[in-house]
């Protein structure tokens, strides 16, 4: 299969979201891309990303989102076209930057920032809706309605933004994003990228009224866009208005119900500005409109809006929805929510499948599913990391308190990681919030402070506040977990790793050496050395004092795996291992939980799934009777 | 009788949360979850069981004393002040060195020497004390590491961990020195033999200490605001006519006042009744003010008679008869110690039926009570 950005003009390719994102970038010329991961949004730079020197372009994983944005703008600044890409926290992250970037202009070169939202926050700490975004800073925004679209607004917005000297705002989902579809590709422009040697222009126009004035112009095109159309009957019993992913599962819900007749479909690509005169000129076609959109109430408030300003002859349908209660206020959609919405409008009975479907599903499959709930992977240094922590402040006695930031870690307030960390919000807050606590002590407050952060996170967001707790002398402990990779979002070079986005060897941004520069006391371990490490987190937790610094240094299993064997062969001796009568109520497979160590009901005894065993060998540590056993692979 | 067994749920509630834990270590070595640390037992995890050998062999869950006694001497619980008695005197060690190194006399580690010389042991389970003068327990095998051991700390040193710790294939014949507490719960490991542990059949001596009460962690963060812990070699509580606690260090004596001392005593130490190891083998104490440098010497089983005898005729030992006035002091210590654990117990329980821990029969009771 040929790669996304194959030129072939004219072929149909089967795309992921991303990858026609990607590719629409390709066709409207970027000269500069920039991101920084997060799920859904992390192919797209990852896909421009390796084939960025063959197409004359620029492309970076950036520390962060802020500078992504603000480096691609000032690509833009001397008319390069320029493309920025991030998850919806990053987008929330860049606001003052955007705020500001809308009130004075471009310069030259189109400048397009892809937003990808996560309804159901299926790999994210929230939620948020980009749309709001767009009509709160007056940015004009597209969403796709299918993997087509997901390339050819790409491409066309870029177009819009030169020409309205504004960003532009692509809004994707998860289920666009990661799913693939075809998708006809266009041609690849042949041209070198120069700058402008003039530097940029800003015209004199008070900014927010000449913000206005752009915003106007989008409209004007939206009004007859080709991402606007209808689909269905003339005069219809109820009118659907979607946009985005919800696209596909109206389209689905209304042929699966047998209702084409009956339903009419309006669907919509330019979401904000709202094409009025083109919404208006479909809502008479019936009393009922039922809108489908997933997380905020965007595109129906704003229908609702133009609605209420319509003259009482003009149409003034009964509205259906998440403020009815017909769509879910909240979360990711699917067409059997959609079926639903429309049979209960259309008053029509749909039985998709047998109530007891779900029940006879699980119990067909229950054999063949291993018990297995959310955790680190097997070999993970983060669960040797939390067993550490854990075990330090059960001994240390005073209930420390842990503050949890954005990774795979995140998942250290559950049952993987021992219940450790307390608190979860976005990236950098975990030093944050514990610069706060660890101010507490002169309130009464006697837990020792600890804040977790990865590598990847602690360049992002965690080094401001660290110095701030340095400077103001905050009493908590940084546990940098540096397992040397961006794992969670999958691997993408950061500014340790010594590599770029581009594949070049670069400088290495040493944690250790940026925190003793601060005057951190600093201390490395090996988190698979338990012991060790165990005894320096008591240490300094017991220590008390200013901000100091902890690095959990021991790479990420899966990076590890790609490169060499496992390290040990790890086995249980069942002549070892007395089960349930060692006292020691299964540590290994009730509390350590690696889903490599698994209880074998039959023998009533622990064993190793060799299937899935990474051989790191930590679990050989907490056996207490030592039946465990490792032997170099 | 029948005794219930609880987890270690119940272990925390009504030993640790009712301050009753003297910290000896029997619940700990033998999980993975309950760790001795600086003066507490630190839980890593919880434990689902239901039935523990934590709770089983802790000495102040309740304890059927006449089982135990019938398991020890092979008889119900005797009811005198100090115990089953089958000699008693004054000892020391015969070599210099030891008593060098000994808190009076050096008979204990005398003992074990001799012991483990004529084979009768392999291993002394015993306390040392860490750089910082914190103590754990640790298996000597040899007069070299037993001196490492000699010497009290004043502190709880959980050594039945190490016992609990041991491989439970091992097959080494040992030896263990605690205080009360800690024999009381070899006593009752003997009564109940563990599963999956060291054979408590291995356990071939059990030298018990005198012990009055021991400090809690508050000591240990005084001594260190106060000294240089690493320069410590000494701790003692010297009889008339002091009233000091006196800290050896390698640059001279430095004594506190033993009120200001006093205060940091286990607050559980009062509910204890023991004052002079009842379960042992053979119990030893300080030969107080009129015999400073020698130890008392209680020998209660024929296995500790037949270490003493060895003992003499090594040579290892000196003895001389003790006078019967200190016997009487003696017991009256015992016995007021006694009287004043049950006043303590009946005091926290408000019933004079509920003596916690303590199995001892009705009338005994009364009797003691007066």
């Amino acid at each position: 299969m040929a790669g996304f950005e194959t030129d072939a003009p004219g072929t149909t390719q089967l795309l992921m979201g991303n990858e026609a994102i990607a590719r629409g970038a390709l066709e409207a010329g970027i000269g500069f891309a920039a991101a920084y991961p997060g799920t859904p949004s992390s192919e797209i730079l990852g896909s421009l990303a390796p084939v960025a020197e063959k197409m004359g372009m620029y492309a970076e994983w950036s520390i962060n989102e802020m500078v992504a944005m603000e480096a691609a703008a000032g690509a833009a600044l001397f008319g390069i076209r320029a493309l920025a890409a991030m998850k919806q926290n990053g987008t929330q992250v860049v606001i003052d930057f955007l705020g500001n970037l809308v009130m004075r202009g471009l310069g030259g070169g189109g400048l397009v920032l892809v937003s990808c939202d996560d309804p159901s926050a299926h790999s994210s700490s929230n939620e948020q809706d980009t749309r709001p975004v767009a009509k709160w800073l007056d940015i004009p925004l597209l969403e796709p309605g299918d993997f087509q679209e997901a390339k050819d607004m790409t491409k066309w917005l870029f177009d819009l933004a030169e020409e309205i000297d504004n960003i532009c705002i692509l809004r994707s989902v998860t289920r666009i994003a990661h799913a693939r579809g075809n998708v006809k590709l266009g041609e690849l422009p042949k041209r070198e990228h120069r700058v402008s040697q003039r530097p940029p222009v800003f015209r004199g126009m008070p900014p927010h009224a000449g913000l206005h004035q752009k915003l106007a112009r989008a409209q004007e095109k939206f009004e007859s866009s080709p991402f606007n159309c209808y689909v269905g009957p003339d005069k219809a019993e109820l009118l659907i208005i979607t946009g985005g992913s919800c696209w596909l599962h109206s389209q689905e819900a209304v042929k699966a119900l047998g209702v084409e007749d009956r339903v009419g479909i309006l669907k919509l690509g330019t979401l904000w500005p709202l094409p009025e005169k083109f919404v208006e000129s479909h809502l008479g076609k019936s009393e009922k409109v039922l809108v489908v959109e997933e997380i905020d109430p965007f595109i129906e408030q704003n229908v609702m809006e133009l609605v209420a300003n319509l003259p009482l002859t003009g149409p003034h349908p009964t509205f259906y929805g998440k403020r009815s209660g017909h769509i879910n206020a909240y979360g990711e959609l699917n067409p059997d929510m959609v079926i639903k919405a429309i049979a209960s409008i259309l008053d029509v009975s749909y039985a998709p499948r047998e109530a007891e479907y779900a029940k006879k599903a699980d119990e067909a499959t229950r054999g063949y599913v291993p018990p297995r709930r959310t955790g680190f992977c097997p070999g993970c240094p983060h669960r040797a990391t939390f067993w550490a922590m854990k075990n330090a402040l059960r001994l240390d006695g005073r209930e420390g308190f842990v503050t949890g930031d954005i990774g795979c870690y995140a998942m250290a307030g559950g049952p993987t990681g021992f219940f450790q960390t307390r608190t979860i919000y976005c990236m950098g807050a975990s030093a944050g919030i514990a610069n706060g606590l660890g101010q507490l002590w002169r309130f009464g407050l006697e837990k020792p402070i600890l804040a977790v952060c990865g590598d990847s996170t602690f360049f992002h967001a965690t080094i401001p506040a660290l110095i701030n707790g340095i400077w103001n002398d905050s009493n908590f402990t940084l546990v940098v977990l540096d397992n040397s990779a961006t794992a969670m979002t999958g691997f993408q070079p950061h500014p340790g790793t010594g590599m770029t986005a581009m594949g070049e060897r670069t400088h290495v941004i040493s944690i250790e050496a940026i925190c003793r520069s601060l005057g951190a006391r600093v201390e490395i371990c090996d988190p698979f050395d338990l012991k060790n490490t165990t005894a320096k987190l008591v240490e300094l937790v017991a220590e008390g004092g200013g901000a100091k610094v902890i690095i959990m240094r021991h790479e990420c299993e899966l990076v590890r795996a790609r490169r060499e064997i496992p390290p040990y062969r790890v086995h249980v001796d069942p002549e070892i291992c007395v089960g349930a009568a060692c006292g020691c109520d299964r540590l290994c497979t009730r509390v350590f939980l690696c889903p490599g160590l698994i209880w074998d009901e039959k023998a009533g005894k622990a064993k190793i799934d060799e299937v899935i065993c990474a051989g790191c060998g930590v679990c050989v540590d907490i056996c207490p009777q030592r039946a465990i056993i490792k032997e170099a692979a | 009788m029948v005794v219930e067994i609880k987890g270690s749920k119940q272990l925390f509630e009504e030993v640790i949360g009712g301050e009753l834990c003297i910290l000896c270590g029997a619940c700990a070595g033998s999980c993975p979850y309950l760790v001795p640390y600086k003066g507490r037992i630190a839980l890593l995890d919880n434990c689902t069981l239901l039935e523990g050998q934590c709770y089983q062999y802790c000495p102040r869950t309740y304890i059927d004393m006449d089982a135990v006694s019938q398991k020890i001497f092979g008889m119900r619980l005797n009811e005198d002040e100090i115990g089953v008695v089958r000699d008693v005197f004054l000892a020391r060690s015969a070599d210099p060195e030891i008593r060098g190194k000994g808190q009076d006399g050096g008979t204990v580690t005398t003992l074990l020497s001799v012991a483990l010389a004529e084979g009768l042991i392999d291993g002394a389970v015993v306390s040392k004390m860490s750089e910082d003068k914190t103590p754990s327990g640790f298996i000597a095998r040899n007069k070299e590491e037993l001196l490492q051991s000699s010497g009290n700390s004043y502190e709880p040193s959980p050594v039945l961990e190490a016992l609990n710790r041991l491989p439970k294939d091992s097959d080494e014949k040992l030896g263990i020195v605690g205080v009360p507490c800690q024999v009381m719960a070899v006593a009752k490991m003997k009564t109940y033999p563990p599963r999956n542990r060291v054979n408590i059949d291995n356990v071939k001596l059990v030298i018990g200490l005198f012990c009055g009460w021991s400090l809690a962690d508050g000591f240990h963060r005084f001594l260190q605001e106060n000294l240089d812990l690493s320069q410590v070699v000494k701790f003692d509580i010297p009889h008339h006519p002091g009233h000091t606690f006196d800290v050896y260090t390698k640059s001279g004596v430095k004594s506190f006042e033993l009120d200001d001392i006093r205060k940091f005593i286990n607050p559980a130490c009062s509910y204890c009744w023991d004052m002079t190891s009842e379960f042992a083998d053979i119990s030893v104490g300080s030969g107080r003010t009129a015999f400073r440098g020698w130890n008392t010497v209680i020998v209660r089983t024929e296995a500790g008679a037949e270490l003493l005898d060895i003992a003499k005729r090594k040579g290892a030992l000196e003895t001389q008869p003790i006078p019967e006035e200190s016997i009487t002091n003696l017991k009256r210590a015992s016995l007021n110690k006694k009287r004043r654990a049950l006043d303590s117990i009946i005091e926290k329980t408000g019933d004079r039926n509920d003596l916690l821990y303590l199995g001892i029969s009705r009338s005994f009771a009364d009797k003691l009570l007066g």
